[in-house]
């Protein structure tokens, strides 16, 4: 009997589900999801603007960037439009309506139309407060610190990047130099992820202790990063915005780690103790 | 194509099998079951910690071999970076595992092999993947590890992944075709030539490759059924893409048994018939799959993967997930020795053929349809990576027009567009790097051309 005959015999309900199809609602427009048109503004130019991030579409965000300006402050463009649509991607690949690679393109088209309206206002808008990144020296894998980054400029943050394979004192330098809110350090191996507990050292022993040091990555666990101090386990890269604000609004390290899920509003599976 | 029929093939089974010293052999009709553990974190503080505990792991995984009876297996040690990177590490390192496991041989019989999978170092931003420090010393070591006793040398290379992150982030499919099979290909030759060059000169064999930093970046984003980060069609078009790529380690002459996490390793033997590793059910200690079991269905070496060194209730990690493979492996070599293979082989096979498009793809039928695909363009790296791709569209678009692999919205728009995007690409690999060169060194910062002859 082959494999064939197999499938017109089983019954695969007894063998597999498969939950994401059976979950999945009807297809509605973005704009007509409940959560989107919260935060969707309802007049021009600002519509135009969000709705343009929200579809990810990059010469319509410029271009609806570029009218606007000609009537519409540069702040008010960013602020009450385009930082608007990036609110809605959030909340539709919070829900699991948008995946990764809308969520990049939303992000693309807001970065260039955004440097549309900062070039007529003439300076960078305010940033929320910068935040550094870095992959752990000896590792090479960046998909995570990149995410990681993408999420806290798409959310108002400075985003200094410094790549991959770090070396503990170029982190040290830039935590001096630049004296983030929060310092990211991501890690794929285990014998990689041994960086942070050196950083983290480093930093207490020459005064530099930073509010928040997430940690996260492949092989990086929880009881890890809370065995050293300012270490808090940061599961998803789109929760480095929430923790960063967390931060900003003067919450400790220690903190943190205890409101974890309710911090980032979702829950956690590696944090289901402290739900 | 190796074999004439995907039915020739099942577990345990090569057309061309490999004998590697403590006379293991892959492929020549029974599966060897394999453990691999990562070093417990802070070892790698000193050449000395690092040796003993790698002799620590391979005592571990030698003793439980012979406590539950298993007639062979093989250990193999992925390398931390100060592995690769100090080749006098890397050399003191095989030598402690290799004496361990010969001891073993020695005492009790029992067969053992010692892969030595080095790390690919190399940075495209940090002097390349080309005649760079760290690539320099990565061939440093592999020949350090081939003096020591490495049965066979391993490799995840990374050749690629700047574009192919690209691709995965944006979902740009031709980036992912660019990044896996136009530069990874390219990539693999350079890397694999010099390693089968310097293996030749010992008794080590030069095992092969896979697209971890690919293929399996695109499954492990894709996730489980609830995950949000890519489409699980997308990530089986990457590893259709991955196996044309992959291949070209066979090419430049390794023999296999070819690098686990290789899920694209069931299309390549369709093509070459030499023997494979494969992770699945008992890699739940590094990751969650969803086709735990389809992955048995032609191994030769079956793996757990990767786990961190430490102690579960049954014993320190090398002795327990050696017993999980051991045990796994034992049932596929009675399968074997009652004449009831081929049974098996389908079981494991149907339990997850529809569970994922990913299990579609790999199916073995359908793999074999990927390699026939890759085949039919020969040498010519692009054609047959996409090829490849478009021939696993085709195979997951029936099963789901046959109703019998259920998709969400995401994940048939995503192949629907990604297919056709794939089908309007030039036939002439020429225009498709021309077109690419002109996109991704402008939007990828880490991408370095120079690093491939570009």
């Amino acid at each position: 009997m082959s494999l064939l005959d197999w499938a017109k015999k089983a019954d695969f309900d007894m063998m597999f589900k498969r939950y994401n199809v059976i979950i999945e609602g009807p297809a509605i427009k973005p704009e007509d999801d409940p959560d989107v048109k919260k935060v969707l503004p309802k007049d021009e130019p600002f519509k135009s603007l969000a709705m343009a991030v929200i579809f990810g579409d990059t010469e319509k965000a410029v271009q609806a960037a570029k009218t606007a300006l000609e009537r519409t402050s540069p702040l008010d463009v960013i602020e009450k439009g385009l930082a608007k649509g990036m609110d809605a991607v959030s909340a539709l690949y919070a829900k699991g309506a948008y995946f990764l690679p809308d969520i990049m393109l939303s992000a693309d088209a807001m970065t260039a139309a955004m440097a549309v309206a900062e070039q007529k206002l003439g300076r960078a808008r305010e940033k929320k407060g910068t935040v550094v990144s870095f992959v752990a020296e000896g590792d090479p894998h960046d998909i995570g610190k990149n995410l990681v980054v993408m999420f806290l400029k798409a959310n108002g943050f400075e985003a200094v990047d410094l790549g991959r394979d770090v070396p503990d004192k170029e982190v040290i330098e830039a935590v001096k130099k630049y004296k983030p809110v929060m310092l990211t350090g991501t890690a794929l191996m285990t014998t990689t992820m041994t960086a942070f507990p050196r950083v983290a050292k480093a930093l207490q022993e020459q005064g530099l202790a930073v509010p928040v040091f997430g940690c996260g990555g492949g092989a990086v666990k929880r009881d890890f990063v809370e065995s050293y101090d300012m270490g808090v386990y940061g599961v998803k890269a789109f929760h480095a915005p929430k923790l960063a604000e967390a931060a900003l609004a003067g919450k400790s390290w220690k903190d943190i780690r205890k409101e974890y899920p309710k911090i980032v509003g979702e829950f956690v599976a590696e944090y289901a103790d402290r739900m | 194509m190796a074999y004439k029929d995907p039915d020739e093939m099942v577990f345990g089974h090569a057309k061309f099998p490999v004998l590697e010293h403590w006379n293991v052999q892959f492929g020549a009709g029974y599966v060897v079951p394999e453990v691999k553990v990562a070093p417990e974190a802070g070892t790698e503080r000193s050449k000395e910690t690092l040796v003993k505990e790698m002799a620590s792991i391979a005592e571990q995984a030698a003793s439980r071999a012979v406590d539950i009876g298993l007639p062979a297996f093989m250990l193999e040690q992925e390398h931390v970076f100060q592995q690769t990177y100090h080749p006098d590490w890397g050399y003191a390192c095989t030598l402690a595992q290799a004496e361990v496991l010969k001891k073993y041989y020695d005492e009790y019989g029992v067969r053992a092999a010692l892969r030595q999978t080095v790390g690919d170092l190399r940075i495209e931003e940090k002097g390349g993947l080309r005649g760079s420090e760290y690539d320099n010393r990565i061939a440093e070591t592999i020949e350090e590890c081939c003096k020591a006793g490495a049965s066979d040398i391993a490799a995840e290379t990374m050749g690629g992944k700047s574009v192919l992150d690209y691709g995965v982030m944006r979902g740009d499919i031709k980036a992912i075709l660019f990044g896996i099979g136009y530069l990874g290909s390219i990539d693999m030759e350079y890397f694999w030539t010099r390693a089968v060059n310097i293996c030749s000169k010992y008794d080590t064999r030069p095992a092969g490759d896979t697209n971890c930093s690919g293929a399996n970046t695109c499954m492990y984003v894709a996730g489980g059924l609830l995950g949000k980060d890519m489409s699980h069609t997308a990530a089986a078009l990457a590893r259709a893409i991955s196996a044309a790529r992959s291949l070209v380690a066979v090419e430049c002459g390794a023999t296999g048994p070819l690098k686990d996490c290789g899920y694209e390793n069931t299309i390549i033997k369709a093509i070459t018939g030499v023997p494979i590793c494969q992770e699945g059910k008992n890699a739940v200690c590094a990751h969650a799959d969803v086709m735990g079991n389809l992955t048995c269905q032609v191994v030769d070496c079956w793996s757990n993967e990767s786990v961190f060194h430490r102690e579960e209730m049954g014993g320190p990690t090398p002795a327990v997930w050696l017993q999980a493979t051991g045990y796994e492996a034992a049932l596929m070599n009675t399968a074997i020795q009652t004449g009831n293979a081929k049974t098996l082989r389908d079981l494991y096979t149907f339990t997850d053929m529809f569970r994922d498009p990913q299990g579609t793809l790999l199916a073995y039928p359908n793999a074999y349809r990927v390699g026939k695909a890759i085949v039919e363009y020969g040498k010519d790296i692009y054609l047959r990576a996409r090829a490849a791709a478009l021939e696993a569209s085709k195979v997951m678009m029936e099963a789901y027009e046959a109703k019998l692999l259920q998709m969400t919205r995401f994940e048939l728009d995503t192949l629907r567009k990604y297919t056709s995007i794939l089908e309007s690409l030039p036939m002439e690999a020429e225009i498709f790097v021309d077109q690419c060169m002109r996109e991704y060194p402008r939007k990828i910062p880490t991408f370095d051309p120079k690093s491939y002859g570009l």
